[in-house]
């Protein structure tokens, strides 16, 4: 909706608006940036000195690379357990009539659960209940971390799927199971795919839940954490340059697919 | 078509089992926890009442931690609201419909990257040789690095700020798309002016959304412990990194204790928002 504004306001709130985004989006492009350039001090690169030998030199970097695949592991167990467990508590939402607003608030409330104080409990619960740390663990603190998420995303894509389809599906003899096979899961299959992969970043991304239930081999963000304050080194812009890029691209997809459809 | 019960339960059962084993039941076995008393023998807590762990809190300056990190979140969501509400006018009214859907996904992706990196780059930016300081000297403004611009307060609320603004946003576009443009519309054929129709229309109409934004700020505020740990001075400290310092000495009732508090507050204020403006709704399809 354009509308017709004054200029004065409308400059004032693009500013601010700039201000947000730039404050959101500069330092960790900047962090990108300076991972090409070839300096230990960091900087920009100058244009002709463009270089990917700190990339290269991640592969030398057996620390970060274990941790980096044993956060890949964890990251794709908790996105199945994750969209699985969504769907079921999603369906259950359509169907319910007087109770939804309380579901609903159950499964997104684990979102505002501070995760340091649910690391610590889960991670004092399992050791006194003789559960060593290990991955399971990470993926245990994760599923409820990526849950709401997945939920929210879930649940707007059964916006596209209407009561009359099922009911015509219904009339026509299809059970309920068949209905959901044939009707519902193919149309909400874009939102199970976006729940997935925004479950896989939740939990690639996620420290502090990690940093207490992390067994022997910690995850990438822990492992990059204690790098980070220790004297940052170069591999470590582009560690960090190259997981904040992956991400960006994979949620701008979808992102940007989903709402222009919607439009 | 109503759904039998028992297909009902058998959906519900698996998500609401997940939710109990790894989040209610641990938080609530710590709640318990937090009133048992200190075992040295053990080095661990036996079922005694004690509320030891709730003295600790008064003692060695917590509480004082504890005022400095509602002040943080009280300060950040008022911040993310002054930037966030023009955000969600831009993204609604002024911007087309293209650059609407590009500055949604642009909302959306700070979700899902990391909290640790976001904060570490701002130590390139804040820092001694970082950008600001770099381009103040360049331009004659200062002779020496600023020093107060990283690993301060300043540090941490412009972290927590670039953080979570998001969580404002979010709440205040919903809102602003349920506003009714005709009302608004007509409200400009009568001559209202921009400011008029902030204040008398649209502000008015959307505080359920300012509402909501501020308190998913202050929540996710209070629970934060990266950006102080990445951009905070050497005494510096919030619920969450004072909990980590406590842990660090195994001190159990303690650390249970102050989870509580901050559990209390955080659940309160949740349930308190839900009921005022039901948060179900923000998200509930519209079509």
């Amino acid at each position: 909706m354009m509308s017709r504004d004054e200029p004065f306001p409308r400059f004032l709130v693009w500013t601010i608006t700039l201000i947000g985004f730039a404050a959101i989006y500069a330092p960790p492009l900047y962090l990108l940036a300076v991972s090409f350039s070839p300096a230990l001090q960091p900087g920009l690169p100058s244009p002709g000195e463009i270089t990917l030998k700190w990339y290269a030199a991640l592969a030398g970097e057996r620390a970060l690379l274990a941790a980096l695949w044993q956060s890949v592991i964890i990251a794709i167990g908790t996105a199945v357990a994750a969209t699985v467990l969504s769907l079921l508590a999603a369906l259950a939402y359509r169907e319910m009539q007087a109770r939804r607003g309380a579901w609903f608030l159950i499964v997104i409330l684990p979102m505002f659960v501070p995760g340091v104080i649910q690391g610590l409990a889960l991670s004092t619960l399992l050791t006194r209940a003789g559960i060593k740390a290990s991955a399971l663990t990470v993926m245990a603190g994760h599923l409820l971390w990526a849950m709401p998420f997945a939920f929210i995303v879930i649940l707007t894509s059964f916006a596209v799927v209407r009561n009359s389809y099922l009911m015509a599906a219904s009339d026509l003899g299809a059970s309920r199971w068949r209905q959901f096979r044939d009707i519902t899961l193919p149309l909400i299959s874009p939102g199970l795919i976006s729940a997935f992969i925004f479950s896989f970043l939740l939990s690639l991304n996620e420290f502090t839940r990690a940093f207490y239930l992390a067994g022997r081999q910690n995850t990438l963000p822990v492992v990059l954490f204690g790098k980070m304050n220790s004297g940052a080194s170069p591999t470590i812009y582009a560690m960090s340059g190259a997981i904040f890029l992956v991400s960006v691209l994979c949620v701008g997809v979808i992102a940007i697919r989903a709402l222009s459809e919607r439009r | 078509m109503k759904l039998p019960l028992s297909t009902l339960a058998g959906l519900m059962s698996a998500p609401a089992l997940a939710i109990i084993a790894m989040g209610l039941a641990p938080l609530a076995v710590v709640v318990v926890w937090s009133f048992w008393a200190w075992d040295p023998s053990t080095y661990w807590i036996k079922p005694e009442l004690s509320f030891a762990g709730y003295a600790g809190i008064l003692e060695a300056g917590r509480w004082t931690v504890i005022l400095s990190t509602f002040a943080k979140a009280f300060l950040t969501a008022a911040i993310c609201l002054l930037i966030g509400f023009p955000t969600a006018y831009a993204v609604h009214f002024l911007a087309s419909r293209r650059l609407a859907v590009v500055l949604l996904a642009l909302m959306t992706i700070p979700f899902l990257t990391s909290y640790l990196i976001r904060s570490f780059s701002w130590r390139l930016v804040l820092g001694r040789t970082g950008v600001i300081n770099t381009l103040l000297q360049d331009a004659g403004l200062t002779s020496a690095p600023i020093d107060w611009l990283l690993f301060s307060d300043f540090a941490v609320i412009v972290g927590l700020v670039a953080s979570y603004l998001p969580f404002a946003t979010f709440p205040l576009i919903l809102a602003m798309q349920r506003l009714d443009p005709v009302a608004i519309a007509a409200a400009r054929d009568l001559g209202a002016g921009f400011w008029t129709v902030q204040r008398t229309l649209i502000l008015p109409l959307t505080i359920s959304g300012v509402f909501a934004g501020f308190l998913f700020v202050f929540v996710m505020t209070l629970g934060s412990s990266t950006e102080v740990q990445m951009l905070g001075g050497a005494g510096a400290s919030i619920v969450s990194v004072m909990i980590n310092d406590v842990m660090r000495v195994a001190n159990y009732p303690l650390a249970f204790a102050i989870s509580t508090v901050v559990l209390a507050v955080v659940f309160g204020l949740v349930l308190l928002g839900n009921r005022a403006f039901g948060l179900s709704r923000l998200f509930e399809d519209r079509s």
